[in-house]
């Protein structure tokens, strides 16, 4: 009898002692792993849009994210879109609902400060406290609009799609008329040596500058990468052989409109990454022409 | 087995060569085969390993009068538990690329037979300081099987060592392939073994 | 005659499952039967009576859209009729994405002259077809020793013979199942809603241990013979980390009770035809020729990188 309690005694003490070692460092860790993430995102998104460290944003660079939800009301389903406004008027942000045609049907005011925006939580509460309950909603997805001085500089927008084994994560940079300004793999999965090599430069870098047209019938093409080509994509980040000026212009002239090249025994993630950012330039073309529009109409003071 | 009698270079290098966890002992292969692709996994792993080695020896090294001979090895598991939580825990905040690329191993380090092993056989009958040296050991022996591995499968496979670019081109796509792994650890060991026996050969002769 | 009256309690337990599972599935709206996605750009909607084939056959009155972009409709470009008139084939211009569950709404269904309202219906992959893709998936297109290298130690350790491994295989397949049901239960609902999941690690190598001593005592207690045959395995299974892989890569991809269920047993069943496939390989390999320095385990670290190879060729194969 003695001995059961020595042992279950020396087992809570080691358990107590092993959790508040676990749960101290869980606490210390939890916010720098948050911090850390959003610098990687924030490094991502400057990167796409050609700000590394040798060269960085001009201080007027603003990002401003909008968040897009489904609400439902019994059968009848609307989109809310969660957008900054500028400060003075109510400052924060507003969600704005239209329905499935374009259509403009509420807008609400939000109480929610730009500082907790990112949390998820915090804006579902925010939004719960406008929408009366037979509504409900779900997150859908989000918009970064990067603002350089007064006018629109490029969107940045976060993807999933599925690869060929898992899904792939995304995100991609376009330019207002579309244009794809950079495509960044963020998380992937496929098989290392074949399907992991959409991260690399010459595959990714080829989606550069496709315009809109081009991009609504892309295809993926099994022809082999020609050398040319590829020493064009990998030059682009600046290093090794920097080719001079006028070969750039004549083999960027000459590939803009081309196919993706697929890689080597890599079909089928080619043509799942190629398809992925269609679908998405598609959509996101769609929406934001709409969005803009009742922008307009109802004269909303976004921030972007 | 009594307390142990070795200096402290010699259980840093027993943990290095004669009982290299990897090509000797042949446990925890699940890592050499599954992520050793590039030398900068294996190391990074390696320091994680040898991180949660020398925490567990030490921790039981420490309080070893102190447990119940019948709850041993739920105490050590616990013990290996915390330190693999606390490693992904810090892993996972501050090197976030670098534990993707591991991926689901981190947490598996708390399965791997040769940090049990080590405190079972060594760290319960041994002080503080041996078991910490025995420790370092074990877990160096652990990363320098990952990163040979690592450099023959990063060399051939993509022509790079720490991402540098070495040979300027792929001699064999094939060792960046998962199954290559296997093939990989199948012929360092032999090779290990050949040298074996040519050693003892030469002795004899 | 005991052995056949337990495999029909199990065939029972199975259909019981299955109706279950196929009486979920059914679309909200009462005149219609069933929805389904049929080639690559198709939707069949299945009415329980015939319908009005003016109506029908105008493409107005449907309008389709994946679930989460339901302001992105779809081109249909034509409606085809049955002979019967209850069956309804949407052909749309593009191909439709079958991962995605897609809401097809009619407007006033027409049949026989008398309107019977709106149906917005939920066209879904079949439910269980996934489920069992989950279970293939885990058993042999990302068989946990061959493709993604886990368990070795356990896996070179026991496949020496081909009744060990089987033996091995088996109480492997019990234990895994058992202990990660346990492990998805307590994560749902203990470790998720109060924000402990950083002691996920912990607090599943403990179920672990405790599923195999509770399988330990309840067999030598139950069925001493079969104690006899598997209880040396058991102390093996929990230095394998397939075991401790399982429940974190359920906690992490949010898995149902259903959709565990199968992942589990299939990386049990996958370890099984691994050992089983390796141990009739190096029982023949005990007659051939090997050189000294690969004798024992490099050999079997070669066999199994042919196994692997040839593993890979299942990579991204999907069923259903």
């Amino acid at each position: 009898m003695k001995e059961i309690i020595r042992i279950t005694v020396g087992l809570t003490v080691s358990c107590l002692i092993a959790a508040l070692l676990m749960g101290s460092v869980f606490i210390v860790t939890d916010k720098a792993k948050k911090h850390n993430e959003h610098v990687n995102i924030q490094r991502a998104m400057l990167g796409l849009l050609g700000y590394t460290r040798g060269h960085p944003a001009p201080p007027d660079l603003r990002l401003y994210t909008m968040y897009r939800y489904i609400i439902e009301d019994g059968a009848i389903r609307t989109l809310g879109y969660m957008l900054p406004v500028v400060k003075g008027e109510h400052g924060g942000y507003q969600l704005v609902v239209i329905d499935l045609d374009g259509q403009f049907v509420n807008r609400f005011k939000l109480n929610i400060t730009p500082e907790k925006v990112s949390e998820a939580s915090e804006r579902a509460s925010a939004i719960k406290a406008v929408l009366k309950p037979p509504k409900t909603f779900v997150y859908s997805d989000s918009t970064i609009v990067a603002k350089l001085g007064q006018k629109r500089l490029a969107y940045l927008l976060p993807g999933k799609f599925p690869g060929f084994k898992t899904f792939i994560d995304v995100m991609l940079a376009i330019d207002p008329s579309f244009k794809i300004i950079g495509l960044e793999i963020m998380e992937q999965e496929e098989d290392p040596g074949l399907g992991a090599e959409i991260n690399q430069d010459y595959f990714k870098n080829q989606f550069k500058e496709k315009s809109f047209e081009k991009i609504k019938k892309i295809n993926v093409t099994k022809e082999p990468l020609p050398e040319e080509y590829k020493k064009y994509l990998e030059t682009k980040k600046g290093r090794d052989f920097p080719l001079p000026k006028g070969v750039v212009d004549t083999i960027r002239s000459k590939y803009q409109d081309k196919d993706i090249y697929a890689l080597t025994g890599a079909t089928i993630s080619s043509q799942a990454v190629t398809n992925g950012v269609k679908n998405m330039i598609r959509k996101f073309a769609y929406r934001i022409n709409r969005l803009d529009s009742v922008i307009s109409r109802q004269h909303i003071p976004v921030a972007f | 087995m009594p307390a142990t009698t070795k200096t402290n270079f010699q259980l840093v290098s027993n943990g290095i060569l004669n009982d290299n966890p990897i090509f000797r002992l042949a446990l925890s292969m699940c890592p050499a085969v599954g992520i050793s692709t590039t030398v900068m996994n294996g190391i990074m792993l390696g320091i994680a390993v040898l991180f949660v080695q020398v925490f567990s020896s030490c921790t039981i090294a420490l309080i070893k009068d102190h447990i119940h001979p019948r709850i041993r090895i739920p105490t050590y598991t616990l013990t290996i538990a915390t330190w693999v939580t606390v490693i992904d825990l810090v892993l996972a905040a501050y090197m976030p690329a670098a534990y993707k690329e591991m991926g689901i191993f981190v947490k598996l380090i708390v399965a791997f037979a040769i940090i049990t092993m080590r405190l079972e056989v060594f760290a319960c009958k041994n002080s503080v300081p041996a078991s910490f040296w025995d420790g370092i050991g074990m877990g160096l022996g652990f990363m320098a099987g990952m990163v040979a591995i690592g450099f023959v499968r990063e060399l051939l496979g993509m022509g790079t060592i720490l991402g540098y670019d070495v040979l300027g081109f792929r001699p064999l796509l094939f060792f960046v392939l998962p199954a290559a792994g296997f093939f990989c650890v199948g012929i360092m060991m032999a090779m290990f073994n050949y040298m074996e026996l040519v050693y003892n050969r030469k002795k004899k002769g | 005659m005991k052995i056949l009256g337990r495999k029909y309690l199990l065939l029972n337990i199975l259909l019981i499952i299955c109706l279950f599972l196929i009486g979920g599935c059914k679309p909200e709206h009462r005149f219609v039967k069933k929805t389904a996605f049929k080639d690559t750009n198709k939707i069949v909607i299945e009415f329980a009576g015939p319908v009005d084939e003016t109506w029908a056959k105008n493409r107005s009155n449907y309008t389709a859209c994946e679930k989460p972009d339901p302001d992105i409709r779809l081109k249909i470009i034509d409606v085809s009729l049955s002979a019967d008139k209850k069956k309804a084939t949407l052909v749309f211009a593009d191909d439709l994405n079958k991962n995605q569950p897609h809401v097809v709404t009619a407007t006033k269904i027409s049949s026989e002259g008398k309107s019977l309202g709106t149906a917005i219906l939920n066209v879904k992959k079949f439910y269980l077809g996934y489920l069992f893709s989950i279970l293939i998936g885990a058993m042999i297109i990302n068989n946990f020793v061959f493709t993604k290298y886990l368990g070795l130690c356990v896996f070179f350790g026991v496949s020496q013979k081909k009744s060990t491994a089987v033996g091995m295989g088996i109480t492997f397949t019990l234990v895994i199942v058992a202990s990660a049901m346990m492990s998805w239960f307590i994560y749902q609902f203990v470790l998720q809603p109060y924000r402990l999941d950083f002691l996920q690690i912990v607090v599943f190598i403990g179920l672990v241990s405790l599923s195999v001593q509770a399988v330990d005592t309840i067999l030598r207690k139950v069925n001493p013979l079969l104690f006899k045959a598997f209880g040396v395995y058991l102390v093996l299974v929990i230095a394998n980390c397939i075991i401790i892989a399982v429940p974190l890569i359920l906690a992490d991809n949010e898995y149902n009770a259903w959709e565990s269920l199968m992942l589990s047993l299939g990386a049990g069943l996958g370890f099984l035809i691994a050992l089983f496939l390796m141990s009739s390989v190096r029982e023949r390999l005990e007659l051939a020729n090997v050189p000294p320095t690969y004798r024992g385990l490099p050999i079997a670290f070669v066999l199994a990188g042919l196994f692997a190879l040839s593993f890979l060729g299942f990579s991204g194969m999907s069923i259903f």
